[in-house]
């Protein structure tokens, strides 16, 4: 078997092949400096990494040597060639080497940032914590030197260095493991790393000196690439500084993979594709810089090009898809048959099931454009409202235990008007972001009676309505994003001026009214610096805000502004996920760089075409729609079997929790009754996850005790089947005398087209003649009665997944 | 089938809690149960059938537990004064008075450490033996690898009609089946066992149903299931969990087993009292029956351990009732000599900071937690481990949750160092430290 796999990795001898090394040119500035080589071969267009295979060698030894692995290091000054043979190919690089015998001064912020990092002992988890680690504190991941130097070199006394016998230090015989070190030995003497904080306390512990070059940003070589299976590449990491030098750094970054399944790095930087088709994000970070590149990794074999442009494009989404699809090699399902379309885009839509005479005329429609007309019908339905009201519920409305009933009441009937209004989403947020008044009349208020401090409200608005996830930000920079404190509290000071007057929580009944209102003072500080912060937004200038207007107006004109990098992304992002099953970002509202978008043109494409339409929604439901893409059957084919990413198939999903027990009202016609609503309310439009119902618990509404609420679960369970199989409650509602099914089966509707009904009412499909003949025997046996044959035969079709399933 | 009238002439009540369990008896439990996986050749001998894990969810304070240091500074030491149990320098916290009383048949190990200070993370490593792989906060609900419970569930299989794992009255953060698959998830009994009306929700059949006509029911169930399934794995599609939890309802109805250990009434009065008229203590009885009836995992969720602040307020009520159902438990196990067989632990995902806060409360600290043992062949009596004299870290025997994790795999017979497969046939070991504790394995 070994010697199979061994043969099976010999390449057939190249043709056009092509080899190249990188970097181009080298310099080596000083005695410790060092190159990695890329070395890469093209066969036929595509780039294999060779670095591990080439044989180097170098022309002058006594300027520059080179070792098996590529790595380039200095020994004389003056100029050298590098060569890498592959395959009987030859690449060479020339390097030029500059105080090659002088050891470089070592300094902290240059030096010795880098290496604790490398190591992870700044990591969130070890010295990185907000306490540090016995004692021992350092910033975390590096980003505050002036801390960091203060806790090495001076905190305790200086007992952590002892300069006269550098060796003795306690920071060194712990990181090396010669005393006992709960995070083990990381430096081990004698090696690079020990010695360069040896020499940097010899050199009595330098800081880099405040006008030396600083770091501008780190690149990764290759950029983007395409792997085979089980394919490696090696990462080259450049660190690039603002006098132009260039330094390897490839030995000091960290990495990390956002899909390892497709491919993951190791510790050095080598990345290895798995044994699936897909894409994988690697993150290099080295200092408090960090870049991205991505590996994909296509399903092997061909596809011919006109498979992909014979697919048919109803609108610029398919065209973005099939792009993609076509990167991959994958190939789309089939379409969706005409009953699963229509049961799926009521689903959608709507968030209920069609009733049986609504499939009868779909399915006998003709017209070629019936599914659109159908998404056109279904946008004008009232239920649209509940249920895209329902989805903002989750995520803005309080526990009335917080908050108290009447507010959230009110909240949760502002909610339902602006979706009933259809009211542009960018109108939305800045009535809710600029609420002021009662709490008692005006809806939008109450989040802020609910999130009442500046630091909460900036987590939570970022989050829904950037997509930018700045909690990290509140207490230490972000550990893989831009954020820092400074933008954090910059940010939250477009909350620092919200005036509340009146009764405040007073849980658990927090009944009273509150005004919510701007006033003209207010600040937010630093909790480090206790700088006053004016308010900025994320990437922006710093405004002047007089004390009149109110901030969030400010902070709202950014949000919503067409500018604005991440609003309008954030929200197709969130529909698409909800029509496709997940979303180009998943999660939706984590955007950023190291989570990159599955099909990074669809998603701007989406956001750009939301911003032309002015923010309707109603308009963005129909253009996703009306795709293609979105009517593909969820059957995948063995082109797309692996794919769960790039939507060349759709995705079931369970009903949610309102969804399901809607259904099952509608199918029996035993409406659910709710506390304190009035008879006949629907799940979808109870106005709190408080009110008692074991159905919804079950199948996962979120639980409002934790706060914030607990994320709505879309998984499987026992309790589910259970449930479904066994509840008094839905034993009720099959066999209640005033239920559809008692009636059906009392009307003088013969048995086939009883259990046509039935069948329309849970699968919103026809029964097949094979399923009318069993069912029909069912209705025969002995001893049964056609009720009881009926509600038998409704209770079967609910328990099974073609009921519980979005297809 | 005879005996289905029996379930019409029960009362209501226990009619509920019976279900079907009366009427079927174990024959189609039998065939539809987890296989129990044919012996590994390097599974080590098993000491524990079963496995009772107590998770003190927040993180419990090791020094108002098992670590007190009362030559600690004041600002350090706290309200509570030690006890001595009969194990030489194995003081506890004075509320602990009724496990002092036994310490002969616990073991407190001190020394267990790692380096994940929020719950979420600390969670996962405590309940998976695995860290996090990549960084988590605190109010994350995160798995990347399946939990003590779920491993045991599927390498020791289930008893006749029961889940091999429970979960009361909730599933912990990382405490799910992760890639090993919905099957293995555990069965969360969230009803509450001290309530006079306490059934398991949802196993019994509704009311005017027969067991006959609920069988013919499920029989028209699969006739008419024509849903197509993915069956790749890799198309993880999500009908096929949806089938499995379907199979383990249907065993879980049709199991005598487990209707009777459900039914916590049966236990004399006395008894009940002894493990204390609460929630918590009468889970714990609910346990010590699944036990008896073969559960091999049944994790006991005792939420509500954050102490940040008014620790000793909080702990001077909370305590002396944790103790009474703790060692009731273990006493009761030992009475009936299923405490050879049946290891207990308590834990939770760290222990707390010595610094006393301004609130005071104590932090959360990773670097060094208590951990109590009972049962299972553990040789009692004993303390493993050290922290430093003002408990900030572990200092001797220096073990890790990966230690932790193995140690409770051996014992249940399990093999920590084998390598399980993900969906996407990728190889993990099950801990990737399969070193257990060697103190405890008698």
């Amino acid at each position: 078997m070994f010697r199979i796999l061994l043969a099976c990795s010999i390449l057939p001898a190249p043709v056009l092949a092509d080899v190249v090394v990188a970097p181009a040119t080298i310099i080596l500035r000083g005695k410790e400096a060092r190159q990695r080589l890329l070395v890469t071969e093209t066969i036929a267009g595509k780039n294999i990494d060779r670095s591990r295979e080439a044989v180097y060698s170098s022309d002058a030894p006594k300027i520059a040597v080179v070792n098996a692995d590529g790595l380039v290091t200095p020994i004389g000054d003056g100029v050298a060639t590098i060569t890498a043979s592959v395959n009987g190919q030859i690449a060479r690089v020339p390097v030029k080497v500059i105080d090659g015998a002088i050891a470089k001064p070592v300094t902290f912020e240059r030096d010795i940032e880098p290496l604790i990092a490398r190591h992870g002992c700044n990591a969130g988890a070890c010295h990185g914590k907000a306490r540090g680690q016995n004692g021992f504190a350092l910033s975390i991941l590096g980003f505050d030197h002036d801390f960091d130097f203060a806790a090495i070199v001076t905190e305790g006394k200086g007992r952590r260095l002892f300069p006269s016998a550098p060796e003795n230090s306690l920071l060194l015989k712990k990181a090396s493991g010669q005393i006992p070190h709960g995070g083990g030995r990381k430096l081990p003497a004698g090696e690079p790393g020990y010695e360069t904080f040896k020499r940097w306390i010899i050199a009595g512990t330098p800081r880099t000196p405040a006008d030396s070059p600083k770091l501008e940003r780190i690149s990764v070589s290759p950029g983007e690439r395409l792997l085979t299976f089980k394919e490696e590449q090696q990462l080259l990491v450049s660190a690039h500084y603002a006098d132009g030098t260039i330094e390897d750094v490839t030995h000091l970054a960290t990495y990390q993979s956002n899909e390892s399944v497709y491919a993951s790095v190791d510790a050095n930087g080598k990345v290895k594709a798995g044994p699936l088709p897909g894409e994988a994000a690697i993150m290099a970070r080295y200092m408090e810089k960090f870049a991205v590149v991505n590996m994909m990794i296509p399903m092997p074999g061909e596809v011919p090009a006109e498979t992909y442009t014979k697919l048919p494009r109803h609108n610029f989404i398919d065209g973005f898809v099939w792009d993609k699809l076509k990167q991959l090699n994958l190939t789309p399902s089939a379409m969706a048959g005409d009953a699963t379309f229509h049961r799926r885009a009521f689903l959608d839509v709507i968030g209920r099931l069609p009733t049986p005479e609504e499939t009868r005329a779909f399915l006998a429609d003709r017209s070629a454009d019936k599914r659109a007309k159908l998404i056109e019908r279904l946008l004008e339905r009232p239920e649209y409202a509940d249920w895209w009201a329902s989805k903002w519920a989750d995520l803005l409305r309080p526990n009335p235990y917080h908050a108290g009933i009447k507010a959230v009441f009110n909240l949760d009937a502002w909610l339902r008007e602006c979706f009933r209004r259809n009211k542009p989403y960018d109108h939305f947020v800045r009535e809710l972001l600029t609420a002021q008044g009662s709490t008692f009349r005006d809806g939008p208020t109450v989040f802020f009676r609910n999130r009442r401090q500046p630091d909460e409200l900036t987590t939570m608005v970022s989050q829904l309505f950037l997509g930018v996830r700045l909690d990290c930000a509140r207490c230490h920079h972000h550990p893989f994003e831009i954020w820092s404190q400074d933008d954090f509290y910059s940010l939250a000071a477009f909350f620092g001026r919200i005036g509340h007057k009146g009764q405040g929580i007073s849980a658990p009944i927090s009944g009273g009214e509150e005004i919510i209102f701007s006033q003209p003072t207010g600040t937010v500080q630093h909790p480090v610096t206790g700088k006053v912060l004016p308010p900025r937004p994320l990437l922006g200038e710093v405004m002047d805000i007089p004390p009149e207007r109110d901030p969030r107006r400010a902070f709202a004109d950014w949000a919503t502004s067409p500018e604005n990098p991440y609003f309008a992304k954030v929200i197709v992002n969130r529909v698409w996920a909800d029509f496709m099953g997940r979303g180009i970002v998943d999660p939706v509202d984590d955007l950023r760089a190291t989570n990159p978008p599955s099909n990074g043109p669809l998603l701007d494409a989406l956001a750009a075409d939301f911003r032309k339409n002015g923010h309707d929604l109603k308009k963005l439901i129909r253009t996703i729609a009306a795709s293609y893409v979105y009517g593909l059957s969820t059957l995948p084919n063995e082109r797309n079997v692996g794919d769960s990413r790039n939507y060349s198939r759709h995705y079931r999903q369970r009903l949610r929790a309102e969804v399901l027990l809607d259904a099952i009202s509608d199918a029996t016609g035993v409406p659910e009754k709710f506390d304190a609503m009035p008879s006949g309310t629907r799940a979808m439009q109870v106005w709190t996850v408080r009110s008692p119902s074991l159905f919804l618990d079950s199948f996962g509404r979120p639980d409002p005790n934790q706060d914030p609420p607990c994320e709505r679960t879309s998984d499987s369970s026992v309790v589910q089947a259970l449930h479904l199989m066994n509840a008094p409650n839905l034993q009720r509602k099959i066999s209640a005398d005033e239920g559809r099914i008692a009636k059906l089966a009392a009307s003088d509707k013969p048995v086939p087209q009883l259990v046509e009904e039935l069948y329309l009412l849970a699968y919103c499909r026809l029964p097949v003649s094979n399923e009318q003949t069993a069912a029909a025997k069912r209705f025969e046996k002995t001893g049964t009665t056609k009720r009881k044959a009926a509600e038998d035969l409704i209770w079967a079709l609910m328990n099974t997944p073609e009921f519980v399933f979005n297809d | 089938m005879a005996s289905r009238k029996n379930c019409e002439g029960f009362s209501r009540r226990d009619c509920l809690q019976l279900g079907l369990g009366a009427l079927l008896g174990g024959g189609l439990a039998h065939t539809l149960r987890l296989k129990s996986l044919a012996g590994e050749s390097s599974a080590p001998k098993m000491q524990a059938k079963s496995c009772i894990l107590i998770w003190m969810d927040g993180g419990p304070t090791h020094y108002e537990t098992f670590d007190p240091k009362p030559n600690a500074p004041s600002e350090l030491k706290g309200e509570f004064k030690p006890i001595a149990t009969r194990v030489p320098g194995g003081h506890f916290s004075e509320h602990m008075t009724r496990l002092a009383g036994m310490a002969n048949d616990l073991a407190v190990v001190r020394s267990i450490r790692h380096d994940q200070g929020n719950h979420g993370a600390g969670n996962h490593y405590m309940m998976t033996g695995a860290p996090p792989r990549i960084p988590v906060g605190c109010g994350a609900f995160v798995s990347f690898h399946p939990s003590l419970g779920s491993v045991t569930s599927a390498e020791r299989g289930a008893p006749a009609g029961l889940p091999a794992y429970f979960s009361m009255p909730d599933m912990s953060r990382s405490g799910g089946p992760n890639f090993l698959g919905a099957k293995y998830a555990p069965f969360v009994v969230s009803d509450n066992p001290s309530s006079a009306d306490f059934r398991v929700r949802d196993v019994a059949l509704p009311r005017g149903l027969t067991g006959e006509r609920f069988l013919e029911r499920c029989d028209q169930r699969a006739e008419v299931d024509k849903f197509q399934r993915f069956l790749d794995k890799q198309v993880a599609d999500p009908a096929m969990a949806l089938d499995e939890h379907y199979v383990q309802a249907n065993e879980l109805m049709r199991s005598k087993e487990a209707q009777a250990a459900f039914d916590i009434a049966r236990e004399p009065e006395r008894l009940r009292e002894t493990y204390g008229r609460n929630a918590f203590g009468q889970r714990a009885l609910l346990a010590r029956r699944l036990v008896e009836a073969g559960v091999p995992f049944i994790t006991l969720y005792d939420g509500g351990w954050d102490h940040h602040t008014k620790l000793f307020e909080t702990l001077k009520k909370r305590l002396p009732t944790w103790d009474q159902t703790v060692a009731a438990l273990i006493g009761d196990l030992k009475q009936r000599g299923l405490l050879e067989t049946t290891l207990v632990i308590a834990l939770g995902e760290f222990g707390r900071t010595p610094q006393i806060n301004k609130d005071a409360g104590r932090d959360h600290w990773a670097n060094a937690m208590s951990v109590l043992f009972a049962g299972g062949g553990t040789p009692g009596g004993q303390i493993v481990g050290a922290t430093d004299t003002k408990g900030y870290a572990a200092v001797e025997r220096v073990l890790s949750p990966e230690n932790f994790a193995s140690t409770v795999y051996t014992k249940l017979g399990i093999d920590p160092g084998k390598i399980l497969y993900n969906q996407q046939s990728r190889p993990a070991h099950i801990v990737s430290d399969p070193t257990p504790i060697k103190e405890l394995m008698g």
